[in-house]
């Protein structure tokens, strides 16, 4: 179970790097030249999240 | 307007197409980038929407839209930066008195160490507690460590490089690793071309890379290939030097989670004592096992990204995969230089890569497929 979360909160995630440009209804090929993906690199260098954080020091 | 840089590389079908203003990499249809491309010439836009328009056959006025839009939306992204709180900590006080001070020695570089308390000391030495030698005067390199007004501040030889809340401690420990790679290997940080999460082991000649979310068993790959006869380069933090694109050693011990431990305690008994840090007054328990190498210096090539998974019961699964979807997994994981100098070799470099998907449940088999892709064998 907790599998399968972890699977589609991955898979919203790369969904939510997609962007569609405009909208052109039947032109698909206008469809597919508007489709990209943006990715982001970390903004510095980090070391794996700590899995229990806790709240504070 | 400052002309904004660009870089464009080809990988497969698509164009990766990279930002300096932004340091944000886009995946384009090659189509698309070429008008991007041919915007940034100076390229009028109508010129470009009638050859748009022809070659693939919808109405100039949609051609003309979709570049209105692709320049908005993509090749002018929005400069407005978030503002960050800056902290202002000029008043903070570094303490006198430390309750932790420890020495390491990496190859012959020793560095001093100071924790403020148990909790500055957990964060960082049980990874590095496998270097730790006898105190010694003549040290090359002091680190300070210790938190205040709720931020962990980190100070290396008597200069503050940072401090960070609770909720970015990664990035605390990120920048402890890239002072401490940046001591041993003597390059700045602005020669190294990206630090890669993920782990590294070699075969004497090579290297390869293991990626994967957090919990798929990269490090306990890296304990079961080390027990075979490779060795292992870096866990959790790999760094590679821009100059020749080279995997760099990273001294840090290997991070094992309960959930391993079934299966690492065969053949790493000490798993169950002297690798065990046991922090009783901050209820916490971690694991490492120390690499199985005391040269430090290594730096070797890689040609080959590896996304591995343990998954239970599963038969091993070796294949190639596209660069494309590597290239989704590997970058928001990444910390990357936003040199655009770096940018381009790093490009150059990804897409002479092989990678593979390697799942696995029998370690036997995982270990021969790793083999395997190292000897060009698959």
């Amino acid at each position: 179970m907790q599998n399968n979360i972890k699977h589609n909160q991955e898979e919203i995630t790369r969904k939510e790097a997609i962007k569609k440009i405009g909208n052109y209804g039947k032109y698909a090929a206008l469809t597919a030249l508007g489709t990209y993906l943006i990715l982001n690199p970390q903004k510095a260098q980090a070391a794996s999240v700590p899995s229990n954080p806790g709240t504070g020091f | 307007m400052k002309k904004m840089k660009t870089l464009y590389k080809v990988i497969e079908d698509k164009t990766i197409t990279w930002f300096e203003n932004s340091n944000e990499y886009v995946v384009l249809e090659n189509t698309t980038a070429d008008i991007l491309k041919r915007l940034s010439q100076g390229i009028s836009e109508k010129d470009i929407a009638e050859a748009l328009s022809k070659k693939i056959n919808v109405p100039l006025d949609h051609a003309e839209d979709f570049i209105e839009h692709l320049k908005k939306e993509v090749s002018e992204p929005n400069s407005l930066q978030k503002e960050t709180i800056i902290n202002d900590h000029r008043d903070i006080q570094k303490p006198k008195i430390y309750e932790f001070v420890k020495f390491y020695q990496i190859n012959d570089i020793n560095f001093k160490v100071s924790f403020l308390s148990e909790t500055e000391l957990s964060l960082i030495h049980p990874k590095f507690s496998h270097l730790v030698v006898d105190e010694v005067s003549n040290y090359d390199n002091e680190f300070e460590v210790f938190i205040a007004n709720n931020f962990i501040f980190l100070y290396v030889n008597k200069s503050c490089i940072g401090s960070w809340s609770h909720k970015d401690v990664h990035f605390f420990q990120g920048k402890f690793s890239m002072e401490l790679i940046q001591k041993i290997h003597q390059k700045e940080e602005d020669k190294w071309m990206g630090v890669f999460h993920a782990s590294a082991i070699s075969n004497g000649q090579k290297s390869m890379l293991f990626l994967g979310d957090s919990g798929n068993g990269k490090s306990t790959s890296l304990a079961l290939l080390q027990a075979s006869g490779f060795t292992c380069i870096a866990d959790d933090f790999v760094p590679m030097d821009a100059k020749k694109q080279e995997v760099y050693s990273f001294p840090a011990a290997i991070s094992i989670k309960r959930n391993s431990l079934e299966t690492l305690l065969p053949i790493y008994p000490e798993l169950e004592t002297s690798a065990e840090f046991n922090f009783t007054r901050l209820n916490k328990v971690v694991r490492y096992l120390k690499p199985n190498t005391t040269n430090f210096l290594q730096h070797l090539p890689c040609h080959d990204l590896v996304f591995i998974k343990y998954q239970k019961d599963s038969d091993l699964v070796c294949k190639k995969i596209s660069k494309i979807d590597a290239f989704q997994q590997l970058i928001p994981d990444s910390w990357l230089s936003p040199k655009i100098e770096n940018t381009q070799l790093f490009l150059d470099w990804f897409s002479t890569l092989n990678c593979y998907q390697l799942t696995y449940s029998e370690n036997e088999k995982m270990i021969a497929a790793v083999s395997k892709i190292f000897n060009n064998d698959l």
